[in-house]
């Protein structure tokens, strides 16, 4: 037997895996989602099936705007993850007063800034071990 | 509660070892029972093992009863494994503590061990992803080095912290560790070799980093009798504090050179302990990458906010200064065989408010502390005295 190596970096998006199923469907469609507590109204960031102030479970879908600007940013080099290439651009995104963690695609890493204008660029990733398609919730500079 | 102290502790060589998981645990809990007279495994009731990842790296669970096995002790009170990513350690003597201060054991070993660098070299750093969120944070690719730069990059923009100042954490940790023999770089490092090496995440160059590491440290806790039994000079744990601030980077202080929870668990500590920061003689904190040494300089008090890059640029965190950081080396020096780390801490205070340290003593310490994180938002602190 070779040398044996096998991990599965990303989410499992598909509805017979998650009850977030509705933001990774809303994502390949170009949209940004996310929950709204049913107990308490509150809206958080990332999508939750259990509400931390409230303690409910019950929640509903709202779209977020498909836009924000850069609260921080870095340029990885080297130490990445296999799999993963750099220079990569990772950031944190300020939308509708939310903070989201995320990639810039396609940017150039000398010119990105903090306070800068990025939009919503969903990048699709390896299907799931099922063949179902798989999208993350990245950014590009507009 | 009954006062509780450490009685022995051991460390094995850092580095990229030629080593197996269990050789790392026989080296570290040599070197603990031979720093211990009087006790051999048979009279040790209980064993708290810090590890963060042996499922992945050694392809192992089941480690407190393996690391027990391996080294003679037969647990009557107390058989546990923490995992709490890189503060694993001194979690792990978090709960060794309570135990034996609430009179559920008189003696327990706590030993960190982490065998992290694997046949296939990217495959460790892909490992290390698992201590973010998989789902919204490491999908993208993220480890450490990202979290933390954000954190250099916000210091530098409010206060006007220099690269330089970065550096010459990278500097003074690998200095230290060139006087210590278990240190992964034993070399040394010169501010030009620091700000010359390759960059990993911007501002943070690769000596400004810890290094992947393979290692084990071992610690014994005893109860107040037993310690006075076994050694005229235990150490005490005087204080204890932990916080939380959140787990995902989206959940902490917005201003990301910001960490209250370090701050928490520092005055936490401070306060059972009934000291403040400035009797601190020595410090081991958690230098993962060197702007957390810098904001761990603010947080736990040793200079005001902001005032971090030149604290060390004047060499107040150096031997001659207000306090030493990081006599053994640090994360950076001796590198962060994660779940060792806080076990390693701990084992650099034992010795060198013992008087033991060597080339490394600090002169005339009396009161130390140590700081472990699990990301910028998770801090455990620890106050150890030579009075207890
Ligand atoms: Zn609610």
């Amino acid at each position: 037997m070779s040398y044996f190596r096998a991990i599965d970096p990303f989410p499992l998006e598909s509805a017979e895996h998650t009850k977030l199923h509705e933001f990774y469907a809303r994502l390949a469609g170009g949209r940004l989602a996310t929950t709204r507590c049913g107990g308490c109204g509150a809206t958080t960031w990332p999508p939750r099936g259990f509400c931390p102030e409230c303690a409910s479970d019950r929640f509903e879908w709202v779209d977020l705007p498909a836009e924000g600007t850069v609260h921080a940013f870095t340029v990885q080099d080297a130490g990445l993850p296999a799999g993963f290439d750099g220079p990569r651009v990772f950031a944190i995104v300020k939308v509708a007063g939310h903070r989201i963690f995320s990639i810039l695609t396609g940017a150039d890493p000398g010119a990105v800034r903090v306070g800068q204008r990025v939009a919503l660029a969903p990048l699709r990733v390896a299907d799931d071990p099922r063949g179902h398609p798989r999208w993350l919730p990245a950014f590009r500079v507009t | 509660m009954r006062k509780v102290a450490l009685v022995g502790a051991g460390v094995s060589k850092f580095g990229v070892r030629k080593a197996t998981y269990r050789d790392l645990v026989w080296e570290a809990g040599k070197a603990c029972f031979d720093a211990t007279p009087g006790v051999l495994p048979k009279d040790v009731e209980g064993l708290v093992v810090g590890s963060v990842m042996p499922e992945r790296t050694a392809f192992q669970s089941h480690i407190s009863s393996l690391a027990a096995e391996a080294l003679g002790i037969r647990p009557s009170a107390l058989s546990a494994r923490t995992e709490h990513m890189c503060a694993s350690g001194t979690v792990g003597i978090r709960y060794a503590y309570a135990f034996i201060a609430a009179g559920l054991a008189d003696l327990v070993m706590v030993l960190g061990v982490e065998k992290l660098n694997q046949p296939s070299g990217d495959e460790a750093i892909l490992n290390m992803g698992t201590g973010v969120d998989r789902e919204w944070e490491a999908a993208f690719g993220l480890t450490a080095p990202p979290c933390f730069a954000l954190a250099a990059q916000r210091h530098m923009a409010a206060y006007g912290t220099s690269e330089e100042q970065l550096a010459l954490v990278g500097v003074k940790n690998h200095t230290h560790a060139a006087k210590n023999p278990n240190a992964h770089f034993t070399k040394g490092a010169t501010l030009e070799q620091v700000l010359c090496s390759r960059m990993i995440s911007t501002p943070l160059r690769l000596f400004m980093c810890s290094p992947i590491t393979d290692g084990a440290a071992a610690v014994l806790l005893a109860s107040e009798d037993r310690a006075r039994a076994l050694t005229d000079t235990p150490v005490w744990i005087r204080g204890t504090g932990q916080a939380l601030d959140g787990f995902q980077l989206t959940s902490l202080h917005e201003d990301y050179a910001h960490w209250p929870a370090m701050r928490r668990a520092a005055q936490a500590a401070y306060a059972m302990a009934g000291v403040g920061p400035h009797e601190v003689d020595l410090a081991e904190v958690h230098d993962c990458f060197a702007i957390a040494e810098l904001i761990a300089y603010e947080e736990l008090g040793f200079c005001r906010k902001g005032e971090a890059g030149p604290f060390v640029a004047a060499g107040r965190s150096d031997y001659g200064g207000d306090v030493v950081v990081n006599p053994r080396g640090g994360l950076i020096g001796c590198g962060h065989p994660l779940g060792a780390t806080g076990v390693a801490q701990a084992a650099e205070v034992f010795v060198q408010l013992r008087g033991e340290a060597g080339a490394r003593q600090v002169t005339d310490a009396s009161l130390g502390l140590t700081h472990n994180n699990s990301g910028m938002g998770e801090h455990v602190v620890m106050i150890y005295g030579r009075e207890p």
